[in-house]
């Protein structure tokens, strides 16, 4: 048995998989304290149930992006390494940020040395100043991290209460501002998740519970509960992956979909293509700032069936940032729910107070019918601008090489709109908008526990392989080594290598068991050529556990 | 403020040959400076996708032999389509400027391609041109080509046109690839002084190159008023370049940049793929963009390092001058004096093209009307790599062609498929938009239409 739940900003939702049924679901309003509508969730579905039988357990919660919003996470201190190139102010983005010199280039080669003494009296001020946090981050860090460890030596010699995040541990991929932040969110956040994920494991423990317990992450993949406290800000944006992964096991496997969540104040937009849901081509914006978190790629639209509705003139007005109950579930402002219940889109709420939250809003002649089409067609209009966008982006992806461009020109926007969530009564009207097809599936409303219940482990490695300079780089690990003959590596051995790192990684993270394949993300191979001779080569190989979920919903027949 | 606009189209599947310095590997290091700089995050930076060119966008430049698709690869189609997307941003307006990041170049590309030469099949900035005239009619354009060898092929696209400003400067032509860009080498008849040509000698500085922007280049360009600038942004004057000979750093790049103010930028050479590329491409992104791009320095670069020598100072000197002198008694020139009286102006070509080692000879003639810039004809003869040789003739009509040359240059084009002299006979004309291609053994007769 399996059990999922998505802590979400309005309710709680938990589900018990057995054999790929649903046996329970439940729902909870989510209060101030995350752990507690997440237990209270469990407990419901539990029920009847012997624990020992439940072999998993799955988490997303919005901890995380939460703790952000409100920047309520431990004060850090940023040591960086930029070198030559944009000028230091785009890099102080904290009150305590260090600059000291050295530098690095894009193959790992030293440019300028550490400069020891600078790291030194930073350290000293960072403990005068109070900070126990600090972020080490270099430029070209992932090509060679030799300065960001250094640094961070120094750092703890210099005051052993320190602790250090370093820069190439948090994220492999290249880009030094966004490091910067996802380092500096990582070492802010780190305690705080590391106590909730002991506090969620004595719940389940002290529920005599023995299943393993995962988070979920803004991908769509998990980690082991207690090992994810090395990357809390991957679990951002979670609930939305959960969501887009209930859809995938709700439909048919191979299928191609619109996911629309409609939720409380927001409605999530994906795409699942032949039954992968698609990834962000780069990292997500946590509070409007660039981090390399990877994650699906979700549209946010801030229209939701709880948004405040207003007639302002003869202007209607939905708010983004208001919001009440609806006016038919005993809340004191007209929404879209209301609307949706006028029409008999939704069977939720007290028909008679929606059609008086509709009569709320009217101008002069207006029936409340015809007030409530006119706000669904505002709200469908808006719902439905933003999958367009979305499906521009997704057929103007960057694309780097020549196939990659012919490959886009046969992007086909998918005909099928699938609605889940509170609101998932929007989905036809949206649909029909689009002249796609909608489905709202049975479950749809906990279709986000469900998403969270079939997710699997994820686990990426990068590799770097520099045959002229004879080294190898394994970024997420920080592992520089030396190639043993480096004239007969090839495209093989650089798969082995990475898959065998895969591999390691997994059983570092306790997760050794749910490897059991591995897919290549990325292969790229260049020749170095000096002089009209080659005299190396350059691979790039980044390696992942499959994706893809544990199990499809049984009994849907969607 | 509105962004700069970038195409970043590194064609990582896309080479020459696999050691040819036209590879998959030359923007590499380029991409991995970008990424970790995070350049493409900045709120003053864009990204956009390239499309495709169309056929049709590279018959309005070019006389491909003996067709557009035998001469064309979807690399070379990307490459211009990403100008041309950058085109419509700048025109739309959603763009301040732009810069087009991408391989293969085109510079080299001349009006008639037999093959690849300068590692250049199809003119980037030609086709831009032409698109950016019939799409939105835009009139005056300048090119400056800042590329360290001639922009032989841009030149030769517009010899004969007053509306396009071709100025390029680079390393003399004794001594470097493709051997032109004389300063006696000034445009035809009808856009007398519409070709600037601007040979430095091996070992020019940041200061000298500086030096022919704001006595020469800049002051020119004031006078000549385009709508748009364009920029051959080779890369190669660089000191590290191991094709070339010229001192110039990412900084003087920059500084060029700064002044030139191109609405667009297209990349051309550029082979010290490691020591020069990934700065240089920083920081004319940066100066586009309006950033601060003072802390870009290659490595190793320490100031003072490139001194230039007072003869090449002098020698550039002189040739400034000398333009300069060209440039101001341009209103007193008279074009009979050195382009005689004849109602045809004829000259005669030969045409290397190194990469694929052909040879081209060519018969040029172009009408002096009073009226417009005249159709110009050209008879071209090669022996292609397969070994069969081809003769072709093309006709084009200009933009603003009148009544009299565009009725001419159609019965030039029915003449010449008759006579059974050309193997292919071409027709360009850009007053309509419509591009024909006729093959003489199959009777096989091609048809574009804007």
């Amino acid at each position: 048995m399996e059990i999922g739940i998505d802590v979400g900003g309005t309710f709680t939702d938990a589900v018990l998989l057995e054999d790929g049924y649903v046996r329970a679901v439940a729902k909870v309003p989510t209060g101030e304290d995350p752990l507690e509508p997440m237990l209270a969730a469990l407990d419901t579905v539990l029920a009847g149930v012997p624990p020992e039988r439940v072999g998993r357990v799955v988490l997303s919660t919005t901890l995380i992006t939460n703790l952000i919003a409100h920047r309520k996470y431990d004060p850090v201190a940023l040591v960086l390494i930029p070198g030559p190139g944009l000028p230091f102010d785009h890099y102080r983005i904290n009150p305590a940020t260090y600059i000291v010199s050295g530098a690095m280039d894009y193959r790992g080669r030293e440019i300028e040395p550490l400069n020891e003494d600078e790291v030194r009296a930073a350290a000293r001020d960072i403990a005068a100043r109070g900070y126990r946090q600090v972020a080490v981050v270099g430029k070209f860090s992932p090509r060679n991290a030799a300065h960001e460890l250094r640094a961070a030596a120094i750092l703890k010699e210099t005051v052993p209460e320190l602790h250090v995040e370093l820069g190439h541990l948090v994220t492999s991929q290249l880009n030094f501002p966004r490091r910067i932040l996802t380092a500096f969110l990582t070492c802010a956040t780190r305690q705080r998740y590391a106590t909730f994920a002991r506090a969620v494991a004595e719940g389940l423990r002290r529920r005599g519970l023995t299943a393993r317990a995962f988070v979920l992450k803004a991908d769509g993949g998990t980690l082991p509960l207690e090992a994810a406290a090395r990357y809390p800000v991957e679990t951002v944006f979670s609930g939305p992956a959960a969501s887009t992964l209930g859809v995938q096991a709700l439909l048919p496997p191979g299928e191609t979909a619109v996911v629309l969540d409609a939720g409380g104040t927001t409605t999530d937009l994906a795409l699942i293509l032949s039954g992968t849901p698609l990834v962000a081509s780069r990292g997500l914006k946590v509070e409007d700032q660039f981090t390399q978190v990877r994650g699906l790629a979700v549209k946010s639209v801030p229209v939701g069936g709880d948004s405040v509705l207003e007639r302002i003139g003869r202007e209607l007005v939905v708010y983004s940032d208001r919001v009440d109950r609806p006016y038919c579930l005993g809340g004191s402002r007209p929404t879209p729910t209301d609307a949706l219940r006028v029409l008999g889109h939704t069977e939720i709420g007290d028909p008679g107070r929606a059609y008086e939250a509709m009569a709320l809003l009217a101008t002069d002649s207006q029936s409340p019918e015809e007030v409530a089409g006119e706000v669904l067609l505002m709200v469908t209009e808006i719902i439905a601008g933003e999958i367009e966008a979305m499906f521009r982006e997704w057929q103007e992806e960057p694309a780097y090489r020549v196939w990659e461009v012919l490959q886009r020109r046969t992007r086909k926007r998918p005909n099928l709109l699938v609605g889940v969530g509170g609101a998932a009564g929007l989905a036809p009207l949206v649909a029909q908008h689009l002249g796609a097809r909608a489905l709202v599936p049975p479950y749809a409303a906990v279709a986000n526990a469900i998403g969270a219940a079939v997710a699997r482990t994820t686990l990426m490695i990068s590799l770097h392989v520099d045959t002229a300079r004879g080294r190898y780089v394994v970024a997420e690990e920080g592992y520089q080594g030396e190639l043993e003959d480096p004239r007969h590596f090839g495209e093989h051995s650089a798969v082995q290598l990475a898959t065998a790192w895969l591999r390691k990684r997994a059983a570092a993270l306790g997760a050794g068991d749910e490897v059991d394949g591995v897919e290549i993300l990325r292969q790229d191979v260049f020749n170095i050529v000096r002089e009209w001779r080659t005299v190396g080569r350059l691979f790039d190989l980044v390696v992942q556990t499959p994706r893809g979920i544990l199990t499809h919903v049984k009994g849907v027949n969607s | 403020m509105r962004p700069t606009g970038i195409i970043f189209f590194p064609a990582f599947d896309w080479a020459i040959s696999p050691t040819h310095p036209e590879r998959e590997e030359r923007l590499l290091y380029t991409r991995d400076q970008i990424f970790e700089e995070g350049l493409l995050d900045l709120p003053g930076i864009k990204e956009f996708s390239p499309r495709l060119a169309t056929f049709l966008d590279v018959a309005r430049v070019h006389f491909c032999v003996p067709h557009v698709r035998d001469q064309v690869r979807d690399a070379h189609l990307i490459a211009a389509g990403a100008c041309l997307v950058l085109a419509d941003c700048i025109m739309s307006g959603e763009v301040r400027n732009a810069f087009a990041l991408v391989r293969p170049p085109g510079h080299h590309a001349m009006r008639v391609v037999h093959g690849n030469r300068g590692f250049c099949n199809i003119n980037n900035e030609a086709i831009t041109i032409e698109y950016l005239r019939r799409r939105y009619g835009v009139g005056r354009i300048a090119v400056v080509d800042s590329d360290v060898h001639h922009g032989d092929g841009t030149q030769d696209i517009f010899y004969h046109d007053p509306d396009v400003l071709c100025i390029s400067f680079h390393q003399d032509g004794r001594t470097l690839y493709p051997g032109t860009g004389f300063t006696n080498e000034l445009g035809g008849p009808g856009a007398y002084l519409r070709t600037i040509n601007i040979p430095l000698p091996p070992g020019t500085t940041d200061a000298g190159l500086h030096y022919v922007l704001d006595n020469l280049v800049l002051p020119i360009l004031r006078d000549f008023e385009p709508e748009l600038i364009i920029n051959s942004a080779g890369q190669d004057n660089h000191y590290t370049d191991p094709l070339a000979n010229m001192c110039v750093t990412a900084r003087g790049y920059a500084d060029l940049t700064a002044k030139l103010r191109p609405h667009l930028a297209v990349l051309e050479g550029g082979y010290a793929i490691e020591s020069a590329l990934p700065y240089v491409n920083m920081a004319i992104l940066l100066a586009l963009a309006g950033y601060d791009y003072s802390h870009v320095r290659e490595p190793g670069y320490r100031p003072g390092m490139l001194r230039e020598s007072p003869e090449v100072a002098a020698q550039i000197r002189r040739v400034v001058e000398e333009l300069r002198e060209l440039w101001e008694n341009r209103h007193r020139v008279d074009p009979e004096a050195i382009f005689g009286k004849d109602r045809f102006y004829e000259r005669q070509k030969f045409v290397y093209y190194d990469t694929d080692d052909i040879r081209e000879f060519q018969l040029e003639r172009v009408r002096r009307c009073p009226d417009c810039p005249g159709y110009l004809t050209v008879a071209s003869s090669a022996r292609h790599p397969g070994g069969r040789h081809y003769h072709i003739c093309g006709i084009s009509i200009p933009v603003r062609a009148c009544e009299e040359c565009y009725g001419e240059g159609y019965a030039t084009f029915e003449a010449a498929r008759r006579t059974g002299d050309y193997t292919h006979v071409y027709l360009q004309d850009k007053a309509t938009d419509v591009f024909r291609a006729y093959d003489t053994e199959t009777r096989e007769l091609l048809d574009w239409e804007g």
